[in-house]
């Protein structure tokens, strides 16, 4: 297990905290908390090593949608392309009225 | 699959079968009330903990769906989440008791007993079972076993107490899981790699055959609903914890010259004839039986000596207005699994008869008796047999007796002279609303073997160890277990195997002391309440309680 942390200089406030996914293998959850201060990402990961590819996964999807935001990540061995579906399943949650 | 309910996470399960807008999820996601044992073990948790909580309607009718992530750590049962259960479970039995009425449905897809908090696991699913039995009162508690992961461990007790059990065929249900057994027993007696062996003997369609689960659908969002609809309407109750005489022919119409199959099985579970079966006190015998701390402990509370009994490896007789119980061991046992102590079926249905009848007799009477537990299980019974005629049901049995008796009036008190090991301690112990312990270096509580608990959870013994050491729950011993708060007294200076004259009188004092402190408390309230447990031991589990009766 390992534990990381980044931040991110982004600005579009989100209106209510979401939550999608589950800790299953090859799986994670996304909680996005709306906050005032700078986007945070706190991540508990079950494999090791990957701080880079994190960074590079995280770093594309801000780029693309810069909303200012806690998150929180409780991460079981997904795939780059895993964590990128579920940021954006997270997103939508954040557009539906319910 | 189309509209597969399997496929579903736990909480799209339970939101599928709600109506429409009616949903309201307590203690999820957002609320932070993360487990404080995984991290310290190098084990990512989950914001919610494994379960999902959510109150609602289904066809108009109030429930509560308790829906258990099989796919987080295998669906197991530490603080936080068994915390979680039983809190709701108490909060829709205080509405049942006032007149709201609201069905409780468990959907089960759990290992059982979360091994990284073991002894949490084991506290929480006694109270879990505690709060089944007493909602049963009121209305039908509904049971869900949709699979992939199935049921397993201390939560298929729970399925054997809940009133009516709805599975899907991707489901198996078991007490021991055939890794475990093949760990504990070797590979003659349950080979695990033996797929076709294992789903004939565990899968739902067996377990409906003989009577361990109620009714199997195809796993559908519809199916599952329309049968849960029924249930609500028809309130059938299987009762499947109550049919001890049934088991107990079953058991003295066993060949147990040879190994039990399928099909032989079934035939017997068909044709059995069924007897009363009383169980009479222990007498005093010519021979000795084979030591243990339980029995030199029976034998010295009593005043029995060499005590023996129809069924040799349960022990019970009154002195001082008080019942005593013991599980002990019997080196010549025919059934060949719980030779050591281990709980089997004779000894579930057995200690099950003894209680019912005890609460029978009791029954008019303003005070009731106390029953004193003497616990020395070195575990649950480890093998194939067992599993085939469903010991989950056997333990079901006697944990529902023990239950049924607190909840009646008898003060019902543990005393651990010995080990007191998963099943066997779920079955006898954890039902009392007091414990008391000898602080002794041989005593072991836990959920599981090491070399079990190593290969589940896929770590080395050696990091097993180490995480005892940060994991108070995760330990085997019985300092490590007053730290959780659940003793009600761990007495110093008395050795396990020190039965004296004077020792017991004053183990017999503590007892009464305890019994003399309850002032009507029946419930198993009292392990969140010591001073430990407030400190430190239940802290989790207190705030989950307070949440979820902010939210309720």
């Amino acid at each position: 297990m390992e534990k990381l942390h980044f931040n991110f200089d982004t600005t579009d406030a989100i209106a209510k905290p979401v939550h999608v996914g589950v800790v299953a293998s090859g799986d994670l959850e996304v909680i996005f908390r709306p906050t005032d201060k700078k986007t945070e990402v706190n991540i508990v990961t079950g494999s090791d090593g990957f701080k880079e590819v994190w960074a590079n996964v995280l770093k594309r999807f801000f780029d693309r949608y810069p909303i200012q935001a806690n998150i929180e990540i409780n991460d079981f061995g997904s795939t780059p392309g895993v964590v990128n579906l579920r940021l954006t399943q997270a997103l939508e949650e954040l557009k539906d009225e319910k | 699959m189309k509209n597969s309910f399997v496929e579903l996470h736990a909480r799209e399960r339970a939101l599928s079968l709600l109506d429409a807008g009616t949903s309201k999820e307590m203690v999820g996601p957002l609320d932070d009330m993360i487990s404080p044992h995984l991290e310290p073990q190098n084990i990512v948790p989950e914001s919610d903990d494994g379960i999902v909580l959510m109150k609602g309607k289904i066809a108009g009718n109030n429930v509560l769906v308790v829906s258990i992530e099989g796919k987080f750590q295998g669906g197991g049962i530490g603080e936080v989440s068994g915390a979680k259960i039983v809190a709701a479970l108490e909060k829709a039995l205080e509405d049942n008791k006032n007149g709201k009425t609201i069905y409780p449905i468990i959907i089960l897809d759990t290992g059982g007993v979360r091994l990284q908090e073991a002894n949490y696991g084991l506290l929480s699913i006694s109270e879990i079972q505690n709060a089944v039995i007493a909602l049963k009162k009121y209305v039908p508690v509904i049971g869900l076993v949709p699979g992939r992961v199935g049921s397993f461990g201390g939560m298929s007790i729970t399925a054997s107490i809940l009133s009516y059990l709805i599975a899907t065929n991707k489901a198996r249900i078991a007490l021991n899981g055939p890794e475990v057994i093949e760990q504990e027993a070797g590979v003659r007696e349950f080979d695990s790699s033996d797929k076709d062996l294992i789903w004939n003997t565990l899968g739902t369609k067996q377990r409906l055959a003989t009577g361990l689960v109620d009714e199997v659908v195809d796993d559908t969002v519809d199916n599952i609903k329309n049968s849960i609809i029924n249930e609500i309407k028809t309130k059938k109750d299987a009762h499947r914890t109550e049919n001890v005489d049934f088991y107990l022919s079953l058991l003295d119409q066993l060949d147990l010259s040879k190994k039990l199959d399928i099909e032989s099985y079934n035939k017997l579970y068909k044709n059995v004839e069924v007897t009363k079966h009383d169980i009479p006190e222990a007498v005093a015998g010519s021979e000795e039986g084979t030591k243990s701390r339980g029995r030199v402990w029976f034998e010295k509370m009593t005043g029995i000596k060499n005590a023996t009994s129809s069924v040799s490896t349960v022990l019970h007789a009154q002195k001082g207005g008080k019942e005593y119980v013991a599980i002990v061991p019997d080196a010549d046992n025919d059934f060949p699994r719980v030779r050591n102590g281990e709980v089997g079926l004779q000894e579930g249905f057995a200690v099950a008869s003894v209680i019912n009848k005890v609460v029978a007799e009791d029954k008019d009477k303003d005070v009731k008796r106390p029953i004193i537990l003497i616990a020395d299980v070195p575990s649950q019974a480890y093998g194939y047999q067992e599993e085939l005629i469903g010991i989950h049901v056997a333990l079901g049995s006697s944990a529902a007796a023990y239950a049924k008796a607190r909840q009646a009036g008898h003060p019902v008190i543990d005393f651990i002279p010995g080990d007191a090991v998963s099943g066997g301690f779920l079955a006898h112990g954890l039902q009392s609303n007091r414990m008391i312990a000898l602080d002794d270096d041989s005593i072991t509580i836990q959920a599981m073997s090491k070399a079990s608990v190593a290969r589940i959870t896929q770590r080395t013994i050696a990091e097993l160890e180490e995480a005892t050491k940060h994991v108070p729950a995760m330990a085997y011993d019985i300092d490590n277990y007053e730290k959780l708060g659940a003793l009600y007294k761990l007495v110093k200076g008395i050795g396990s195997w020190e039965a004296t004259g004077e020792n017991v009188a004053k183990i017999n004092q503590i007892i009464d002391g305890a019994i003399d402190g309850l002032n009507g408390d029946r419930t198993l309230h009292f392990r969140y309440e010591t001073p430990i447990a407030k400190e430190s031991g239940r802290k989790a589990t207190l705030k989950v309680r307070k949440l979820v009766d902010e939210q309720w």
